[in-house]
């Protein structure tokens, strides 16, 4: 992962500062950066949304396929996750350099989602055993700042939002062979419910406290964070510690408790500006990358 | 893994009869009978074993009562191969983990070796090993050096990770290697259900069946939790921390089998080397 050489006094200088509750941008031990979500930005996908928080720069795009549904689950859809590390976001990308760090991202997406209530894959089967959405989601990193993981997944949360995946009928004739039809106004779409896709709340451990929204600095200085997944009501429903460290029994226990506070405000304050840049339609003046 | 091109090769696309059968509604019959309410906090029955491979430097096999059995290996410091990596890890040492499954290893149909879904998946369970192993290793002690431990899964009778974790601290303290403490494994698993209670080492079929998985490893000496890996649905975090205490506690009574097995490998050792002195 992208990291930065820190010294051992700037080192104690931030560990000394989250002990006083008081990081080196001024925020809390709570607090999240100032987070930019734009939704609908690359015309060529389903659904789309493209995060900044803080120096951190997510793209995500969600492409609906037809493909079959798989044996297991013979009518649901499902979700497929790529993450892609440009070397435009640090150099160690290059090549195949990123490609661990990406598969680790797309696994710990697959757990987060794993969840049956996370989304409702029901609704995106066309008929069962034959056909059914496949949604592609592909993440982009275009620069790393620190806190990737609850970044991508604000990022995949608002481009689920802004998925709209087209109606289809199924047709039988009298001998049995089946057609699809698709909607001919482009506007009959299926919308998906997020309510309940989760957030990820990743929470480092620094000194013997822990931060939210860490930040490239800040990851240096922390030797184990707690990656948890919530969702807007609060139940946390996959967790996973990372980093060379180990933690205290006791500390997870806080860390958990914190994670489902702050991942509770996430979630409102994410809802609220989706439903706000949904409210302004097509009158909206899209940012994208020159903003 | 080169493919046997004598034998004969199943057809290109095969999926398992299982799937059919339980759409057929017969299929669920024998799933049922090991349904029997069971106690949460019983322990299946750990075997450990400690230096039985003779060419690496440490080894260690643990098998569940459930039919999980695991071979692990560690080899000992060896100069690291990219010396630029090397520098880069602040002077301590690296920790190379790989975790293989037997192709044979799981229920249903055989995996093929080496496809794209059993790779991501062994890459995965091996960066989760690296990550419970490394708090346990004193890896400041081995500069520029690279230690390797490859796990192998024979068997796979449920909680697979967590007896690997148990297996390749093992084989690590087995060569010699310096750490704080040992990592042991416990994996729990909750029942679809609204009011089921979370369950210790979970079986196979259970596992399959249920509704969220955690998987923890303990330095139990340091009381430091090394590994803590879990997913499914979702419940509030109180239901979490107590799946938690139950893992950690598992994780301590466990603890003594496995520093036993260790104690009995050495005692083995030098038995062996005094007959032939």
């Amino acid at each position: 992962m992208a990291s930065v050489v820190l010294s051992e006094a700037e080192k104690l200088y931030i560990v000394h500062g989250v002990q006083e509750d008081l990081r080196i941008d001024g925020r809390g031990c709570e607090d999240y950066r100032c987070a930019e979500v734009e939704t609908d930005v690359v015309s060529n996908t389903s659904g789309s949304a493209r995060v900044k928080l803080g120096h951190t720069d997510i793209l995500v795009g969600v492409k609906a396929e037809m493909g079959t549904p798989k044996l297991e689950k013979p009518d649901e859809g499902y979700l497929e996750f790529f993450v892609d590390c440009s070397a435009n976001a640090t150099p160690e990308f290059e090549g195949r350099g990123g490609e661990e760090l990406g598969t680790e991202i797309a696994n710990t997406l697959y757990r987060v989602f794993s969840s049956e209530s996370s989304i409702d894959l029901k609704s995106i089967c066309i008929n069962p055993r034959e056909h059914c959405w496949v949604l592609y989601v592909d993440v982009l990193l275009l620069e790393c700042g620190g806190n990737l993981f609850d970044a991508i997944s604000i990022a995949v949360k608002a481009a689920l939002f802004n998925t709209r995946i087209p109606k289809v009928r199924v047709l039988e004739d009298e001998e049995g062979s089946k057609e699809i039809e698709l909607s001919d106004d482009p506007y009959d779409c299926i919308r998906l419910n997020v309510d309940d896709v989760p957030c990820i709340v990743t929470l480092s451990k620094i000194g013997y406290r822990h931060v939210v929204d860490a930040t490239l600095q800040e990851e240096a200085c922390s030797l184990a964070s707690l990656l948890i997944s919530v969702t807007s009501k609060g139940a946390i429903t996959s967790m996973k510690k990372m980093g060379k460290g180990s933690l205290d029994p006791e500390s997870i226990f806080e860390m958990m408790e914190t994670g489902k506070r702050v991942g509770k405000s996430l979630h409102i304050a994410l809802q609220k500006i989706l439903d706000e840049e949904e409210s302004l339609g097509t009158s909206r003046q899209k940012v994208g990358f020159l903003g | 893994m080169p493919l046997d091109h004598r034998r004969v090769r199943g057809p290109e696309e095969s999926q398992p009869p299982e799937v059919w059968a339980a759409a057929g509604g017969a299929g669920e019959v024998p799933e049922e009978e090991d349904a029997a309410p069971r106690d949460p906090c019983a322990l299946r029955p750990l075997f450990a074993r400690a230096g039985l491979l003779s060419q690496a430097e440490g080894s260690a096999y643990v098998e569940l009562g459930g039919g999980t059995k695991v071979l692990c290996a560690a080899w000992g410091p060896r100069e690291a191969a990219e010396p630029g990596a090397a520098a880069a890890a602040a002077g301590g040492g690296r920790l190379l983990c790989e975790f293989r499954r037997a192709p044979f290893a799981g229920r249903g149909a055989r995996l093929r070796p080496g496809s794209a879904a059993e790779r991501e998946a062994e890459r995965e369970a091996a960066a989760a090993l690296r990550e419970a192993l490394e708090p346990a290793v004193r890896l400041a002690r081995y500069p520029r050096a690279r230690l390797a431990v490859s796990a192998l899964l024979l068997q796979d009778g449920g909680s697979a990770l967590a007896a690997a974790i148990s297996a390749a601290a093992l084989a690590l303290a087995d060569a010699g290697v310096e750490m704080y403490d040992l990592a042991v494994g416990c994996a729990l698993c909750r029942p679809p259900g609204p009011a089921a209670a979370w369950m210790l080492q979970p079986g196979e079929a259970e596992e399959r069946r249920a509704a969220a998985r955690l998987t923890v490893a303990l330095l139990p000496a340091l009381n430091q939790v090394s590994a803590v890996l879990g997913g499914g649905q979702g419940s509030p975090p109180d239901a979490w921390a107590q799946a938690l205490r139950l893992g950690l506690d598992g994780c301590h009574r466990l603890y003594p089998v496995l520093r036993q097995s260790l104690l009995r490998a050495a005692r083995r050792r030098d038995a062996a080397a005094a007959t032939t002195a």
